[in-house]
């Protein structure tokens, strides 16, 4: 039997990325690629890095260091070819509410070089993608914001990137238009396309993306696919203690047990890292009560991507 | 270039949408030139029509130079006298008693006084209601008694030289009556005045042009708070020709409501600006100047808010001091300050146009505005973006 290696093509090529603003080092030395057909995640809580990365990636700001290059071109603010494979969707809307969603998607299609039946195709098909095609001639001001979220979605898809940027699409958006979002985004992943995908939604990230970065102030703290995340954790899983009383002298108390690795206090209680959450917790809720803390509930979480995050950060990804 | 052009047709097509730039640069600005011409618009008139006049007046028929200067009263072309000739004695009296605008007391051998060079006092009465009509006919009066004091003159000079009696006469009459050897001829000069309702026209366009301009460029700052303008930073376009666009979206605008500003003025307020070639290249001349300065103010603001606020001021700065409302002129280098208004200039221009100027004739006020937008570019391009920073 034959074994047939096909070698997929990096979209993009990040390398030692720097932006500083003033003292500050908002994004330092991060490094990834994105092969065709990938979706890649940059997750970390607010402030981490994951704008200003992308700013620089869809060539909106220039980086101090480091280069960007998508489908072999390089990316900088003046640079026009390698802007023609890129879609972005910014995280805060980009859409101009005086105009209709199929006008802000034809000004757009013809700002990436559409023109003609082409572009009126893409318009309709992107409409129906998005779900506004009874709604494309409204004003888009008079639009729900999980309507404009769709639009803003939809102008990014319209010209069929070869790399898809997503910027936090899913903040402020109800229940509904998000999974919406979610979905058409593995069905593009599906069809080949490359996506760059910012979140600090842990679910959505273990949700979509192939692989992920998990990024904070400033730097890639750690990346590879989700199960090889969760093994940086040695598999070990979280117990939530949630009470009141003596949480300090409890968290002594229990460091001293042996199947406790690490233990947290994140004000609400106690987070503690053990080898076999559902052996020891018997153990840690009677050593919890003796040390003064009065127990009022308790979960064991098994290892995810929050986990992994409190273990490279020590602390909780949406602090 | 079809990138560049995409932007600024949606950028037309949201204006227009909007109706703000109807609003500002239109419909303000008319509404305005049409109450200020109301409250103003009567003054400074080239013609004044003026009231048919009384004059009472008393001389000697048999006087010839007394006959001469009611002659002259009566026969006025640029307004109606009657003159009512009564005793001398009773000229006060039936000044005041009938209306009359003026009284005329010519004495006794006024002529034989004048052409011996003797003293001679003619008296004026002024009517009670001394009107515009009376200030006329004194200065007529005025005029005739001056021609007759020269004859006066002349025969005291004469006297004095031993001429005889009957040479003075001769030479008293000839001086008085005699064609005057200097003569004063009315011309046209090279006026920069426009009327004060083609002021008004012109300058309420020039004040309104710094509104409609800042519909483009400053509109960057608005695309940067609706966060459109990240997304053309992502599109194959350079940043020049977003830049590009929203300058070309103001020029067009100022230029098109410029146009219709002073067409329309002309037509309400029956105003004409002259060759529509050099109005035409004062136009694109202030609109540049205007345009370039938005640049600067776009580099000055953090946000959209801010921009038409300093646009605002700016626009009324620029606006009253270039003479929008009402003429300003200034000494040394106040002076040279306002001559450097890019709305002053345009107004300045478009009175030469009207006066009849040409081409050449307006190159100073279209250098003016010339220069006034490459400072301003070249501050631009000096200034650190504000907004940016932000």
């Amino acid at each position: 039997m034959e074994v047939v290696q096909t070698q997929t093509k990096d979209v993009l090529d990040v390398s030692g990325l720097v932006r500083r603003y003033g003292d500050l080092t908002a994004v330092d030395g991060v490094s990834f690629h994105i092969r065709t057909g990938e979706t890649y995640g940059l997750l970390g809580p607010n402030g981490a890095g994951k704008t200003t990365i992308i700013s620089m990636v869809a060539g909106l700001i220039p980086a101090n260091g480091g280069t960007v290059r998508v489908a072999g071109r390089s990316m900088t603010p003046s640079e026009t070819e390698a802007k023609r494979i890129i879609g972005l969707v910014p995280q805060e809307l980009a859409i101009y509410p005086d105009l209709t969603a199929r006008e802000n998607l034809k000004f757009f299609g013809r700002l990436q070089g559409l023109s003609g039946r082409e572009l009126t195709q893409r318009t309709n098909e992107v409409l129906e993608l998005i779900g506004l095609s009874d709604r494309a001639g409204d004003l888009t001001k008079k639009y729900s914001g999980g309507m404009k979220r769709r639009l803003n979605i939809g102008i990014g898809l319209l010209h069929r990137p070869t790399l898809l940027i997503l910027d936090e699409p899913t903040v402020g958006v109800d229940p509904q238009s998000r999974n919406a979002i979610l979905e058409s985004v593995e069905r593009l992943s599906f069809e080949g396309m490359a996506v760059l995908y910012t979140t600090h939604y842990m679910e959505e990230a273990e949700r979509l993306c192939d692989r992920i970065a998990i990024i904070d102030e400033g730097r890639i703290q750690a990346e590879g696919t989700r199960d090889e995340l969760i093994t940086l954790t040695g598999g070990v899983d979280r117990i939530n203690l949630r009470g009141g009383g003596s949480t300090s002298r409890a968290a002594e108390a229990l460091r001293g047990l042996p199947a406790v690795q690490r233990v947290d206090n994140d004000g609400a209680g106690l987070i503690l890292t053990v080898s076999d959450g559902p052996t020891a917790l018997a153990g840690i809720v009677t050593g919890a009560g003796h040390a003064g803390m009065s127990v009022t509930s308790v979960e064991i979480v098994r290892p995810d991507l929050e986990s992994v995050f409190l273990h490279l950060t020590g602390k909780a990804l949406r602090d | 270039m079809t990138g560049l052009w995409t932007m600024v047709a949606n950028d037309l097509r949201q204006r227009i949408r909007d109706k703000s730039v109807f609003i500002f640069s239109l419909i303000v600005p008319l509404a305005l030139m049409g109450v200020l011409s109301l409250v103003f618009g009567g003054l400074g008139e080239d013609t004044v029509e003026l009231q048919p006049a009384t004059v009472v007046a008393s001389a000697d028929d048999a006087d010839q130079l007394g006959a001469a200067l009611i002659g002259a009263v009566d026969s006025l072309e640029i307004m109606d006298v009657t003159v009512k000739r009564v005793p001398a004695a009773d000229v006060r009296n039936e000044t005041q008693a009938s209306g009359a605008d003026l009284g005329i007391i010519i004495p006794e051998g006024f002529s034989n006084a004048v052409l011996s060079g003797q003293a001679a006092s003619v008296q004026l009465v002024e009517g009670d209601g001394a009107s515009l009509e009376t200030g006329v006919l004194i200065s007529v009066v005025q005029g005739v008694v001056d021609q007759l004091a020269a004859g006066t003159v002349t025969a005291a000079a004469g006297g004095l030289s031993g001429l005889p009696h009957q040479d003075l006469a001769a030479l008293a009459q000839r001086a008085a009556a005699g064609p005057s050897l200097l003569t004063l001829t009315e011309g046209q000069a090279a006026a920069e005045q426009l009327s004060l309702r083609g002021t008004l026209v012109a300058g309420q366009a020039g004040l309104f042009l710094m509104f409609t301009v800042g519909f483009g460029v400053l509109g960057l700052l608005a695309e940067r708070e609706q966060g459109t303008l990240a997304r053309l930073r992502s599109m194959p376009v350079t940043g020049g020709a977003v830049i590009t666009a929203k300058a070309c979206t103001g020029f067009i605008l100022g230029v098109t409501a410029t146009t219709v500003l002073l067409s329309a003025g002309s037509q309400l307020f029956g105003v004409s600006f002259g060759s529509p070639l050099v109005v035409a290249a004062l136009i694109l001349s202030v609109v540049t100047a205007a345009t370039s300065l938005t640049f600067v103010v776009a580099r000055l603001v953090r946000t959209a808010e801010q921009a038409n606020v300093a646009q605002s001021i700016l626009a009324m700065v620029l606006g009253i001091a270039g003479g929008a409302f009402f003429p300003v002129q200034g000494t040394g280098f106040a002076a040279t300050l306002l001559d450097l208004n890019p709305i002053g200039a345009f107004i300045r221009g478009l009175g030469i146009s009207a006066g009849g100027g040409t081409l050449g004739d307006v190159t100073g006020p279209v250098a003016v505005m010339l220069a006034f937008a490459a400072a301003g570019l070249l501050l631009s391009r000096l200034l650190p973006d504000r907004g940016a920073q932000a």
